[in-house]
């Protein structure tokens, strides 16, 4: 199934930017009609060959502050350029004098609808230290030995990949919280916290004996010594928070002995008990640590931890083994007990580090859940990453732990401190984000009355943003009549991202795109990008999930699916037959088909840590990454063929093939009951089958491929067919072929999924059938 | 329990006691180290392996105890001539002691012959040589065969000046110039010979005509010459190197490091003999009957009261001859005092003064006394009297080295037998009944069934035929091995915490750096052994905990900052055993003071510090030694400077000062209480520099059983010794954990009220999370019925406790006295020091609860009324203008007057100094109380000249500035503070030997007692030293000089004198004579 989209390598483009529709209908009702709601899916930072940095500050409007760009007109004598969104006209500084239609700034190129200005910060005299990101490790000590022993060596691995002037902290937490003070030579040391008390970022500034400029409060008694300097007054270098978070270069030795000498919690835990372990409590004092820094400043709490929490707020489940954790249907039936007091408590501790600017990644490595769901709040909100693996052994967790300490190629390209605004024309309304940022509550005519995610505003906070960080904004469109002076039927949308790049320079990326308003149909159905609306169906579909109590999710797929086909769709009323769609939707259906049977819709088969686990990176992929978690690539190898990308069906199944699933979390090789046979013979060692080698190691190698670009890196199945862990493979096949009708369905060789779940076919005719009746 | 004779007992150390806690002084006496260390740096040295010492001992001797023979160290009952058990009692170890004496020319060697415990010492070796008796004790087997293989080749590099051999006869004189104790006259004796057979030259000073004491002793010269006034306390000794803190030492040694010290200590080498055991002469020497002491030796029968009377009449003083009016006297000579002596109850020899208590059949004085010997029948008697009926009892109370130690006797699985319904133990004075059968509980008056396996036949006397052979009907004190009835739990280990404040003032005041120095050399003393567990944390505005257990490098720091709502850093590996973490405690107490040099933290958060400590200890309990600089101004139990609003508040302080007096609120009462529930006892130790609201703070340590130390203002050069010296006592004197005592007593009395340092939680127990030697406990008595005429009255105090090496005991003493009827009888057998005791006691408790001016009225009152009542019903002689004064309590208005001018009673006290002065006395054992208020101060200047008896401290001078010569130099001590003032002229030369410095204008304010070469200086220290082993202190020295401040504080305390707060001696009695003259009218 190769589609003609996935071919195409760069959708995006340089912009970033896809929407559901690339001409947007003229009025709400309209757009209402539409089925697919007008979103953009943007990636703030985005790479791109063609992307122009601009080393000087850009020019505003002087009334709405948009930034001059391409869809400006601009008057060359007069020096003069009009605001496409307010139509102010603006006068350019002098320095622009020299430019002539022939001698174009780079933002007003028309091929650079991207630009990105590098900004000096007057206020910044000392950038050197202000770009110094701060990682504070938090590592969770209530594990096994063994689990401790490959985290420990992959923090060790992690500090020494640091640049040099990366500032460094380190918080292990088991039943207590300990603050470890590595500006302290003369013998370790660390705070130790209660883990069942609850702790507020002034008192654990208080209590780490850490100055805040005018935070100081004078405790009772305080002024009594007299004399002598106040003794919070941190007069001493070594007084504020820098006797906590130390240069990378300077205190590796120091980490690596603690590392070292650090030990599984030894609280005794009773029988029948799981582990004290306080992850709330331990996130609040490294928040409340980090809260010392100036604000602005970059930094991450990167939190490795290895059970659920179970002691103070946060707790996600009680102490007793008995008591098993929480599972979707106790959240349906709201038998957790603990659940809504974790969020809120993780909501509070998401907008701390949000007001603070600080970044939370999750690396949760456990068996059991560790409370993913509770935190996902926190993490989505500062923009954290998350990765969820079984052990810390597990190269899941070794390699993405890894990638975002590299730098280079492989680099996330990690940014801090992002701010997204949206400017857009007058009709336009921005109803709100679903993505990793979190509402800056700005205020404007563009703010829809609706709101979806994060809206209520037109300027977003992204705390943490990689390049491969991407937004899905919704828009509507306002009720009003078109006016436009200047009869224009294009309509802009300025997205303007403020960050602070990995290596500390501040940037400022200018996206403007211009779209067209139309009235047809026609126009409509040539503007469908149905990769962009099945992500946003299904980022829309578990957002409501979450938010909305009851929803139906299949149900309201499998509506918007039927009246978008009815709305689009070529036939004859309550023709079946007669039913086609434009080849623009022609996908859609299928991928709705996956979306309805994926781990996005069909909850019940995991976790609720895993389900929160899979809807924070749908939502934070870009569009291809996020296509192929809800309908998975599936590449067949065999003798007589070139690799290619085959039907996600069972029937791909043969003997002699094998195939590469790409389903986004797992990577997963599959060979055919001969290949697994011949590979069991060891023919692949045989000069002679020098072919079936060649074979054999395809596939690993396209599957390295996959896995090298990918965060988190996903878990690579191998395995074979009739073998436990073709399961991988099975769930995500379209079940052509089952117990039902083996008979008829079954090629030779082929397989069998044992299930009832309908196959794409019978799911096609009722949609058919449904699309076609009278509405 | 018939003695083979002297020679028997002889055979042991007359100290040794298999009785743990006697362990545990003997632990203390252990000095060799020190002395050692010359001979160490030689080579080979027998030196006793430092951890060696207290225990080994201990299993064999009560095993087997209970039915069995008495244990070593039993001295005859009947009187013995003089000198000749005595002679016996050298200790078999004794010998090997001696090789390894520093040789001549070091120091002298004073304590070379510290008695090693038993045992340890490799120096037996001489023993088998030496003639001794045959031994038939239960000997334990150890010590014959005590390791002595270094012993032989000691000699051949002892040093070249000492021919030193290892067989006794071999002792050259020179090596001992120091004199042994040998008299000559001991000749028919069977000889051991183990000291030196010396010289007697050192001796000389005694007279010959009185017997000459033999110490029993190892023979060191200095124990000689102290051995006149020694007392039984344990010594303390000097460290000639005080860096190296000696092992197993005597408790008080000189400082730490490095302050300030060379070779020369300033706190007087060795001088003071340390060891207890040698001090008193042998039993026989007074013989109890042959000289009874004026003040209690009650005549038979007699019928004139023995009064002092005195001529006052109402004008003046005119008529008083100052030479007539009473003083204390002090009675230089030991006395034996046998507890009971034809079944009577024989009336204890002064508190004060030296004696060896024979228990036969009363338990020692030292355990209990009550405030009068003998009980009125009715409660009218006593109101009568004026006088209240208390007991004074101190369950651990060092005995005196020569006492027989206390008898251990085990009943096995079934305990001790008991009275089943009073629970009253077996103890000499039940009546067994029906040929044995049965018997009657002397408490209760119950007739109880006696236990199967109990059962013996009655002799023709109708006393139990085996009485004499089982100490707990014989002796009126002994102990028994607990059974797991007493046990609620396991016996805790000997937890040992120290939480030490490094906020800013201590760090920079040096406080920080004494207390880490002190617990360094101090733990070296801890008693060993696998259940000793240490713990250590210091604090400022946060709490740090140290993990000491870690296979690392260096400890952990584990820093708790919420002091407003504590926990524990770690489950376990805070408190540690001893043995697993000594060396990073070690590095750990190096480090701490220059890691806080700097500390900018001024708040102190002592109240969570505490806290937090004892949730690390919450599961065994154990004690808990805080170091505190500052008032503690953060976290919970916090304080504020309420002595200084009192003060700017002046109309409410006036009527409130009490209040002060009084903690702050209630949080440190309830963290004590539950401190107290959790067995852990805290010691503070203030080194202060200003106020630091020793009222609140001090509820911690009296409600754990715990007490305040107090050094204001805390000097870095001069406290620190004392620090370590007090700190040292601490942990190394007899003590018990985890205790609870109940005093019973015959029917028809009945404990009133206890009152000391424990925790109060049901009215008739006594709650105790440590008890040690020194606490003493006022039980204050009441009648609920009459007596029975010629019956006794019995008084029993049953201590149930841990050992430090965890095994569970229970100590029962038990004393009977005599009832009676008459009111001149009552005031014939008073107990001066004991009812000073009490009535010091109860103002001290009344202080914080009532106005001042009220409580001296009171204290006078009590005073009024006794001489009154004397006056009015006992007195002969009814010549108006007469004072007249009972024999017995002829003292008691000096003492009255002396208290009201205590730092206690006194109105113009600091509020601290009040505080800790309430502190200190609710706490104080009876021989300390006099001196406390009614100092000893005698002259130095003419020592040189004086040729004293046979004591080494002079003749005590009356406190009174009369006697104070504007040339003299008079040292003035109340053991707590030792004063030495310096008159205007003193003499440039005498300045010189005893100071080091010429004139008056160079001495330093903060001083430090240190040995010159010269007989006045040797004289000096050794007297200072002797006063420390008294009164178990090392004393705050300070010198005083005339027109300075410290010269009106030497004045204050010359009670005889009038003075802002007092009338003068005769004034006072004047006042007294009126008082109850008009009572009279």
């Amino acid at each position: 199934m190769a589609a003609p989209e996935l071919a195409q390598t760069d959708p995006e483009g340089i912009e970033g930017v896809r929407m559901t529709w690339l001409n947007w209908p003229q009025s709400k009702v309209e757009a209402s009609k539409c089925v697919i709601p007008i979103a953009a899916s943007i990636q703030p930072i985005r790479p791109h060959v063609d992307l122009q940095i601009l080393p000087y500050a850009p020019l505003r409007c002087k009334t709405c502050s948009a930034v001059l760009n391409p869809f400006c007109r601009v008057d060359f004598t007069a020096l003069i350029w009009v605001c496409p969104f307010c139509f102010q006209r603006n006068h350019f500084p002098h320095y622009y004098s020299s430019m002539s239609q022939t001698n174009l700034p780079a933002e007003l190129y028309p091929n650079f609808p991207s630009v990105e200005y590098s900004i000096q910060n007057p206020q910044n005299f000392n950038p050197a230290v202000a770009a110094s990101p701060i990682f504070l490790f938090v590592l969770d000590t209530c594990m096994i030995e063994e689990e401790l022993e490959f985290a420990k060596s992959a923090l060790k691995r992690a500090i020494g990949l640091l640049p040099e002037n990366a500032m460094v902290g380190f918080v292990s937490y088991g039943t207590q919280v300990q603050v470890h003070e590595l500006g302290f030579s003369e013998m370790s040391k660390v705070y130790v916290f209660r883990g069942s008390k609850d702790i507020s970022k002034d008192q654990v500034l208080e209590q780490l004996g850490i100055a805040v400029q005018g935070n100081r409060r004078a405790g009772p008694g305080m002024q009594k010594s007299g004399g002598g300097p106040s003794p919070v007054a941190g007069a001493g270098p070594n007084m504020g928070i820098n006797r906590f978070l130390l240069p990378a270069s300077e205190c590796d030795y120091t980490l690596d002995s603690l590392l070292d000498e650090l030990v599984t919690d030894q609280w005794p835990i009773a029988p029948g008990n799981r582990a004290l372990r306080c992850t709330g409590v331990a996130l609040s004092v490294a928040t409340g640590l980090l809260g010392a820094s100036t604000t602005g400043t970059c930094a991450r709490i990167i939190l490795l931890v290895g059970g659920p929490c179970t002691e103070g707020p946060g707790s996600i489940v009680s102490k007793d083994l008995s008591d098993p954790v929480r599972s979707h249907k106790d959240l349906d039936k709201d038998a957790a007990p603990f659940f809504k007091k974790a969020v809120h408590f993780y909501d509070e501790l998401g907008k701390q580090l949000v007001s603070q600017g600080h970044v939370l990644d999750v690396f949760a490595s456990a068996l059991d859940q560790v409370g993913i769901a509770e935190m996902k709040i926190a993490i989505e909100k500062t923009g954290g990453l998350v990765v969820l693996a079984e052990s810390f052994g597990h190269s899941v967790f070794k390699d993405s732990f890894k990638r975002i300490f590299e730098v280079g190629e492989q680099s996330l390209g990690i940014a801090f401190d992002g701010t997204l605004e949206i400017n857009c024309s007058k009709d336009i309304k921005v109803q709100g984000i679903i993505g990793p940022c979190t509402s800056l509550e700005k205020k404007g005519p563009a703010v829809a009355n609706t709101v979806i995610g994060q809206g209520n505003t037109t300027a977003w906070k992204m705390c943490g943003l990689d390049k491969s960080t991407c937004l899905t904004v919704f828009f509507d469109v306002s009720s009003g009549e078109k006016s436009d002076p200047a009869g224009s039927s294009q309509l802009y949308v300025q997205f303007l991202t403020s960050y602070q790049s990995s290596d500390g320079q501040m940037r400022l990326r200018v996206t403007t795109v211009a779209r067209n308003w139309v009235s047809g149909s026609e126009d409509l159905v040539q503007g469908f990008d149905q990769e962009v609306a099945a992500v946003v169906m299904a980022r829309l579909a578990s957002f409501k999930m979450e938010m909305e109590e009851g929803f139906d999710a299949t149900r309201w797929l499998d509506r918007n699916l039927i009246r978008l086909c009815s709305k689009f769709g070529d036939y004859r009323k309550d023709d079946p037959a007669s039913f086609t769609l434009n080849p623009c939707f022609s996908l859609f259906p299928q991928f709705m088909f996956n979306l309805r049977r994926s781990q996005f819709v069909q909850v019940f088969n995991n976790s609720p840590d895993e389900t929160a686990y899979f809807r924070i990176l749908l939502n934070r992929e870009s569009i291809s990454n996020a296509v192929v978690m809800i309908q998975p690539s599936l590449i067949s190898y065999a003798f007589s063929s070139l690799p290619a990308p085959t039907l996600l069906d069972v029937q791909s199944i043969a003997p002699d093939r094998i195939l590469l699933l790409d389903s986004y979390f797992s990577v997963v090789i599959f060979h055919g009951m001969s290949i697994a046979q011949w590979r069991n013979m060891g023919c692949q060692n045989q000069p002679e089958h020098e072919g079936f080698a060649m074979l054999l190691q395809a596939p690993q190698e396209d599957a390295q491929l996959i896995i090298r670009d990918r965060f988190p890196v996903p878990r690579l199945v191998v395995c074979d067919q009739h073998g436990s862990q073709a399961r991988f493979l099975l769930a995500k096949l379209n079940p052509s072929a089952t117990y039902s009708n083996a008979q008829e369905m079954m090629q030779t060789g082929s397989d069998v999924i044992f299930t009832d779940d309908v196959s794409l076919q019978v799911f096609i005719d009722h949609l058919q059938r449904l699309a076609v009746q009278a509405s | 329990m018939a003695t083979p004779g002297g020679p028997r007992s002889g055979n042991f150390p007359p100290n040794y006691n298999p009785n743990s806690l006697a362990n545990n002084m003997q632990n203390l006496q252990i000095n060799q180290p020190n002395q050692q260390q010359p001979n160490n740096a030689g080579g080979s040295a027998p030196r006793p392996p430092p951890n060696a010492t207290p225990f080994g001992q201990q299993a064999p001797a009560f095993a087997g105890n209970r039915p069995g023979p008495p244990p070593p160290g039993v001295f005859p009952r009947a009187p013995v001539p003089p000198n000749a058990p005595a002679q016996t009692t050298l200790p078999p170890n004794m010998v090997s002691s001696r090789p390894a004496g520093p040789p001549p020319g070091s120091q002298p060697p004073t304590f070379s012959s510290r008695p090693p415990p038993p045992g340890a010492m490799p120096s037996s070796i001489g023993r088998p040589v030496s003639p001794t008796p045959p031994a038939s004790g239960p000997r334990p087997g150890s010590y014959p065969s005590s390791p002595l293989t270094s012993a032989p080749s000691t000699p051949s590099h002892a040093s070249a000046s000492g021919p030193v051999s290892n067989g006794p006869p071999t002792f050259a004189p020179g090596m001992t110039q120091s004199g042994s104790s040998f008299p000559p006259a001991m000749g028919g004796m069977p000889r051991p010979l183990v000291g030196p057979p010396q010289p007697q030259a050192m001796l000389s000073s005694r007279p010959s005509s009185q017997p000459l004491q033999m110490r029993p002793s190892f023979g060191g010269p200095p124990t000689a010459l102290s051995s006149a006034s020694g007392q039984p306390t344990p010594p303390f000794s000097g460290l000639p190197r005080n860096m190296v803190p000696p092992m197993g030492s005597s408790p008080f040694s000189a400082p730490n490091t490095g302050m300030h010290q060379s070779i020369n200590s300033p706190y007087g080498m060795q001088t003071w003999p340390a060891q207890p055991q040698q001090v008193t002469p042998p039993p026989p020497i007074p013989g109890p009957m042959q000289q009874p002491p004026r003040m209690f030796g009650m005549p038979p029968g007699g019928q004139s009261l023995p009064n002092q009377s005195m001529a006052l009449n109402q004008t003046g003083q005119s008529k008083i001859d100052p030479n007539q009016i009473p003083r204390l006297s002090q009675s230089g000579s030991v006395i034996v005092h046998e507890t009971r002596q034809g079944n009577q109850a024989n009336p204890p020899p002064p508190a004060t003064s030296d004696y060896i208590v024979k228990d036969t059949g009363n338990c020692s004085p030292r355990y209990l006394r009550c405030t009068i010997n003998q009980v009125p029948l009715t409660v009218d008697l006593l109101s009568t009297s004026g006088m209240q009926l208390s007991l004074l009892v101190q369950p651990l109370a060092l005995a005196h080295p020569s006492e027989e130690p206390i008898h251990v006797v085990d009943f096995g699985e079934s305990g001790p037998v008991r009275c089943s319904r009073c629970k009253g133990y077996i103890n000499p004075f039940v009546k067994f009944i029906d040929q044995g059968r049965r018997f009657i509980c002397n408490l209760c008056g119950f007739t109880d069934e006696t236990p199967r396996d109990y059962h013996c036949n009655l002799g023709p006397d109708g006393r139990r035929r085996d009485a004499d052979e089982r100490p707990e009907l014989c002796r009126g004190t002994v102990e028994f091995i607990a059974s797991k009835e007493y046990m609620v739990r396991d016996p805790m280990p000997a937890v040992f915490f120290f939480l030490i404040d490094v906020s800013m003032n201590a760090a920079q005041t040096g406080a920080t750096a004494a207390a880490c120095s002190a617990i360094k050399q101090v733990i070296a003393d801890l008693p060993k052994g696998p259940r000793t567990m240490v713990g250590i944390a210091t604090f400022d505005s946060t709490i740090h905990f140290y993990n000491l257990k870690r296979a690392s490098q260096q400890p952990l720091m584990l820093i708790v900052p919420d002091v407003q709502d504590v926990y524990t850093p770690l489950e376990s590996d805070v408190i540690v055993q001893f043995s697993e973490c000594c060396e990073h405690l070690e590095m750990l107490l190096d480090n701490i003071p220059t890691m806080f040099e700097s500390n900018r933290i001024a708040d102190s958060a002592l109240g969570a510090a505490v806290k937090a400590a004892f949730l690390a200890m919450k599961s065994t309990g154990g004690k808990l030694l805080v170091f505190q600089s500052v008032l503690p101004s953060a976290g919970i139990g916090s304080l504020s400077a309420r002595e200084a609003e009192g003060r700017s508040n002046m109309s409410a302080g006036e009527k409130e000062a009490h209040k002060l007096l009084q903690p702050a609120d209630k949080t440190l009462k309830t963290m004590a209480i539950e401190l107290a529930e959790y067995q852990v006892c805290v010691d503070l130790f203030i080194t202060s520099q200003m106020y630091v609201d020793i009222a609140s703070l001090s509820v911690i340590p009296t409600t754990t059983g715990g007490q305040i130390y107090y050094y204001y203002p805390f000097s870095a050069r001069s406290d620190p010794a004392k620090l370590y010296n007090d700190l040292r006592w601490n942990v190394t004197r007899p003590q018990g954990f985890e205790a609870v005592m109940r005093v019973r007593c015959s029917q028809g009395i009945e404990v009133q009220e206890y009152s000391g340092n424990f925790c109060k939680r049901i009215p008739t127990d006594v709650d105790l999370p440590a008890i040690d030697c020194d606490k003493t406990i006022m039980v204050s008595l009441k009648h609920d019925d009459k007596l029975q005429e010629g019956s006794e009255c019995a008084f029993q105090c049953a201590l149930l406790y841990t050992t430090v090496y965890g095994q569970r005991r229970i100590r029962v003493s038990t004393l009977s006295l005599p009832c009676t009827n008459m009111l001149s009888n009552l005031f014939r057998s008073a107990d001066l020091d004991t009812q000073f005791a009490c009535i010091t006691k109860q103002a001290a408790i009344e202080i914080p609860s009532a106005p001042l001016a009220q409580v001296r009225d009171q204290a006078t009152n009590v005073c009024i009324n006794i001489l009154y009542s004397y006056r009015k019903f006992c007195a002969t002689v009814s010549s108006a203008g007469q004072l007249i004064l009972p024999e017995a309590l002829k003292m008691l208005p000096l003492y009255t007057l002396a208290l009201l001018k205590s730092t206690g009673l006194r109105p113009d006290g600091r509020i601290d100094d009040r505080s800790v002065w309430i502190n200190y006395v609710s706490a104080l054992p009876t021989p300390l109380v006099i001196p406390l208020v009614y100092p000893r101060m005698i002259a130095l200047h003419d020592l040189n000249e004086k040729e004293v008896d046979d004591s080494i401290i002079p003749v005590p001078i009356p406190l009174s500035s009369e006697h104070i010569a504007i040339d003299g130099i008079y040292l003035l001590e109340n053991g707590v503070d030792c004063l030495i003032y310096l008159g205007d002229n003193v003499q440039p030369n005498i300045l010189q030997q005893i100071f080091g410095i010429s004139s008056l204008e160079d001495i330093p304010n903060q001083f430090i007692l240190q040995q010159y070469e010269n007989p006045l200086s040797k004289k000096l220290n050794d007297i200072v030293n002797e006063i420390r082993r008294q009164r178990c202190s090392y004393l705050r020295l300070r010198l005083c000089k005339k027109g300075d401040p410290s010269g009106m504080t030497f004045f204050s305390y010359l009670v005889e004198d009038k003075m802002a707060s007092g009338f003068s001696y005769v004034e006072y009695l004047i006042h007294i004579h009126r008082q109850i003259q008009s009572k009279m009218a």
